[in-house]
């Protein structure tokens, strides 16, 4: 590899918006056919870094340093690819753009079978099957691996020596991830380089040849991606790389009676003028202070169960009890107690509170409106609570846009927690996090269900990770629950092939594959 | 595609309902205007018994539910009925006011839709600077001018002080598209206000459009500016100014009332002032039929593009 040349250079690269440095001092080296992973929480400047090699930055930034990539071409998949496809145009049209402006010098009456021949092979090298039903489709009608192949495929018809890659894997389930993970070790073998923005460090350890660890701003250590993985020198570089959480959410002693019952569940969605059953399920039970984690691939209904104890999808039958009560279908037919008992956090806590408002007004409405406290007592309440989770006042009065994910979605539990629910039911509340603050949410969770009158938890989740402390897990694949029991028996002796293969693809990775 | 035709099956169904509303609207309150077609026509002799003679001999005397019906039936055979002050059918007054609506319309289209996406676009492309302030806040002064008020003006410089351009269409009959100069002040007055709600919609939806990364995307992997603006970005605004230039082509078709009167042209709007004028009821009936199918079918065309430009809202009848 050190015969390798290199392609591109970062040298003391120095990115300052208002006199914040999103990027400080950084350097690094690309060679051909290698990957180069640049880990960190979001937020440690891995997007400015990446983007700067395409020779962008933010607005009105103050940019120092050098960035050299000797007339390169350099592709770029961004974590969201939806955002890069043009919504009012067919998938193809980007790509047909760029072939055609590279087949200018062909006589006339060959360019168009030319770029067509090239657009093929870029999608085929990107592993698109079914390429020519996918580019007459509008980019909403594909799937998020199919997104992310066409932006791969533009990448590769550009001739791109570099891509960037931001966070391909964040937010996926495991057996995309693996895809995910096959895909840009393909694109490094035919030696291209690959950039890899990520905080996945399964992901990492398994692609990367270099490692550059960044911590607000600055790379605090850097090296091929044994060493730096195997053998952490810097402190930040330890917690980042910490075993996920293993101990139990639940104290296995407080487990009591059956306190949510769901019994003979279909719910359905309408798209168009049909409606579809999206979800069924015979019966599903949480017990008292226990923590059940229901685990799935996207589009397996896990969101749509929530959704249904929650009382936010009315579209469906049979019964939800709480305690041996029927929960109405609809939230607006449940009463102030029904309502309190059973709290939703959302995976996207951004989305989930008022930009405009400070977050512990919102974070005191609950109070308000669920127990009829007055305002000067709810706000003092929802004072306690944020401090309690670790958010002080100062923090608390700024406006949500203040406060980084991580915070967010603490406050969003304190939010749910004031209403002291029985039951609390948290979507995804961790995807999207860096594994330090998905860590920290998680422990604190527990904490909360361990406290006297804690709430027992639904922990929706496609990260077995971050299932495997839960008291039980129900497994759902394409709206059935294949399969439901205590960790220790899904998670070593799983009887369904779905979880088999589920467990598989994060096999030797995370504390799923050791429970 | 069985659900658009559905769709499009359902909302044809709508507009046929809509557009009988609007036809009893009418009839409804052409019915409470105090007078009828016969007080119009016995004119400076009000004789209480010849205007009897004149309801009785025009079928007035009637109960008003009766002459709908009649009326109603007629239509269902392609009848529009006959006027109740010449005699002659509607259809032929229909027809005869259909030409040179249509001619200034399709003119005032034809201007409009590249003056309008082209302004928009070039404000967007300077947002910000010069040339977009210069844009906006013209656009914004003669969207401001009422069509009668900008009429008067072009009129009296153009036509009375210049002598340039024929005033008025008198004396030119219907055959507008032989007398070019005719057409222009009209057209012109047309144009001024769709043109500027054309263009800031478009340059709105562009300045959208050209900060969304799917632009950024398309210019890193080098397509160039043109391209970008007209074939990525462009599609994108298009969605709300399309619901825009339905409407515009509606009000033309529709509401040119104001133009042709100014300059007299012998259109559909000269055609319905007259008939309210002479209370000559099955005339404005047959127009809010032709007014409302147009308004039914520019608006469905409208939003079939809107679907094409912006796949993802969802269609609703």
């Amino acid at each position: 590899m050190n015969e390798n040349p290199v392609i591109a250079t970062v040298s003391g690269l120095t990115v300052e918006v208002d006199g914040r440095a999103l990027v400080d001092r950084v350097s690094l080296r690309i060679r051909p056919g290698t990957v180069t992973a640049l880990v960190g929480a979001s937020g440690s400047g891995k997007t400015t870094t990446g983007l700067a090699l395409l020779g962008e930055y933010p607005a009105g930034a103050r940019v120092t340093g050098e960035v050299d990539v000797r007339g390169a071409r350099i592709g770029y998949v961004p974590q969201h690819p939806a955002a890069v496809l043009n919504p009012a145009r067919r998938t193809g049209s980007l790509l047909r753009d760029m072939a055609r402006r590279q087949v200018r010098d062909l006589p006339r009456s060959r360019r168009r079978d030319a770029a067509r021949q090239r657009v093929t092979e870029a999608l085929a090298d990107a592993q698109l099957t079914g390429s020519e039903e996918v580019l007459d489709r509008y980019p909403h009608q594909l799937s998020g691996g199919q997104q992310q192949r066409v932006v791969l495929a533009q990448a590769l018809l550009l001739g791109a020596r570099v891509i960037v890659a931001d966070e391909p894997t964040t937010g996926q389930d495991a057996l995309t991830k693996r895809r995910v993970v096959g895909q840009l070790a393909a694109v490094a073998a035919r030696g291209i380089a690959v950039l890899l923005l990520s905080h996945d460090l399964d992901v990492v350890r398994e692609l990367a040849d270099e490692v550059l660890v960044m911590r607000g701003g600055r790379v605090v250590e850097q090296g091929p991606v044994h060493r730096v993985l195997d053998a952490p020198t810097h402190p930040w570089t330890k917690e980042l790389l910490a075993e996920p959480r293993t101990l139990p959410y639940a104290d296995p002693e407080l487990t009591g009676a059956e306190l949510l019952t769901v019994g003979g569940l279909t719910a359905r969605h309408r798209t168009g003028g049909s409606r579809v059953t999206v979800l069924s399920v015979d019966r599903l039970t949480l017990r008292s202070g226990e923590c059940l984690a229901v685990v799935g691939r996207s589009g397996s209904g896990k969101t749509t169960l929530a959704r249904c104890l929650a009382g936010l999808h009315r579209d469906h039958t049979g019964t939800v009890l709480l305690e041996g009560k029927a929960l109405p279908r609809s939230l607006r037919d449940r009463s102030r107690e029904q309502l309190a008992a059973v709290q939703y956090v959302f995976q996207d806590a951004r989305a989930a509170f008022d930009e405009h408002r400070p977050v512990l007004d919102q974070v005191a409405r609950t109070a308000v409106r669920l127990h009829g406290t007055g305002h000067r007592e709810a706000t003092a309440e929802a004072r306690q609570v944020l401090t309690d989770l670790g958010l002080d006042e100062i923090l608390a009065r700024r406006l949500p846009g203040r406060l980084s994910g991580g915070e967010l979605q603490r406050a969003a539990l304190a939010r749910a927690l004031l209403a002291r629910p029985r039951v609390l039911v948290c979507d995804e509340i961790t995807s999207g996090l860096d594994p330090v603050t998905r860590r920290s949410l998680l422990d604190l969770l527990a904490v909360l269900m361990r406290r006297p009158n804690g709430p027992s938890v639904v922990l929706i989740t496609h990260d077995l990770d971050t299932a495997a402390p839960a008291t039980r897990v129900a497994v759902l694949d394409g709206g059935q629950v294949v399969e439901e029991g205590p960790r220790e028996r899904i998670l070593t002796a799983p009887q369904h092939p779905f979880t088999a293969a589920l467990l598989g693809a994060s096999r030797g990775r995370g504390a799923a594959a050791r429970p | 595609m069985n659900g658009l035709r559905s769709w499009i099956a359902r909302r044809l169904l709508l507009g046929v309902l809509q557009t009988a509303a609007v036809v009893l609207l009418v009839f409804a309150l052409t019915e409470a205007l105090p007078g009828d077609a016969a007080v119009a026509f016995a004119g400076d002799q009000p004789d209480p018994q010849r205007i009897a003679a004149v309801r009785e001999a025009m079928g007035l005397d009637r109960p008003a539910h009766e002459r709908l019906a009649d009326w109603v039936m007629g239509l269902l055979h392609g009848d529009f009925g006959t006027s109740l002050t010449s005699g002659r059918p509607v259809a032929g007054y229909l027809a005869d006011g259909f030409g040179p609506t249509l001619l200034l319309a399709s003119v005032t289209v034809v201007l409009l839709v590249p003056a309008g996406v082209g302004l928009g676009v070039l404000a967007a492309r300077h947002e910000g600077r010069f040339t977009d302030r210069l844009i906006s806040s013209t656009t914004l002064g003669v969207y401001a001018v009422p069509e009668f008020a900008l009429g008067v003006l072009l009129v009296s410089v153009f036509a009375l002080r210049l002598g340039w351009l024929p005033p008025t269409a008198v004396g030119y009959g219907t055959g507008l598209l032989a007398h070019p100069a005719v057409l222009v002040l009209p057209v012109l007055v047309l144009l001024s206000r769709p043109v500027c709600s054309l263009a800031r919609l478009v340059r709105a939806g562009m300045i959208e459009a050209l900060a969304a990364p799917y632009t950024a995307h398309a210019t890193r992997y080098g397509i160039s500016g043109a391209r970008i603006r007209y074939g990525h970005a462009l599609p994108n605004a298009l969605a709300p100014a399309t619901q825009q230039l339905a409407r515009t082509i509606d009000w033309l078709l529709c509401g040119v009332i104001v133009v042709e009167a100014l300059y007299v042209i012998p259109g559909l709007g000269t055609v319905l002032m007259n008939a309210v004028a002479d209370r000559d009821i099955p005339v404005v009936q047959g127009l809010a039929v032709v007014f409302g199918i147009a308004t039914v079918v520019l608006n469905l065309g409208a939003d079939l593009v809107t679907h094409r430009l912006a796949p993802r809202s969802g269609v609703a009848a």
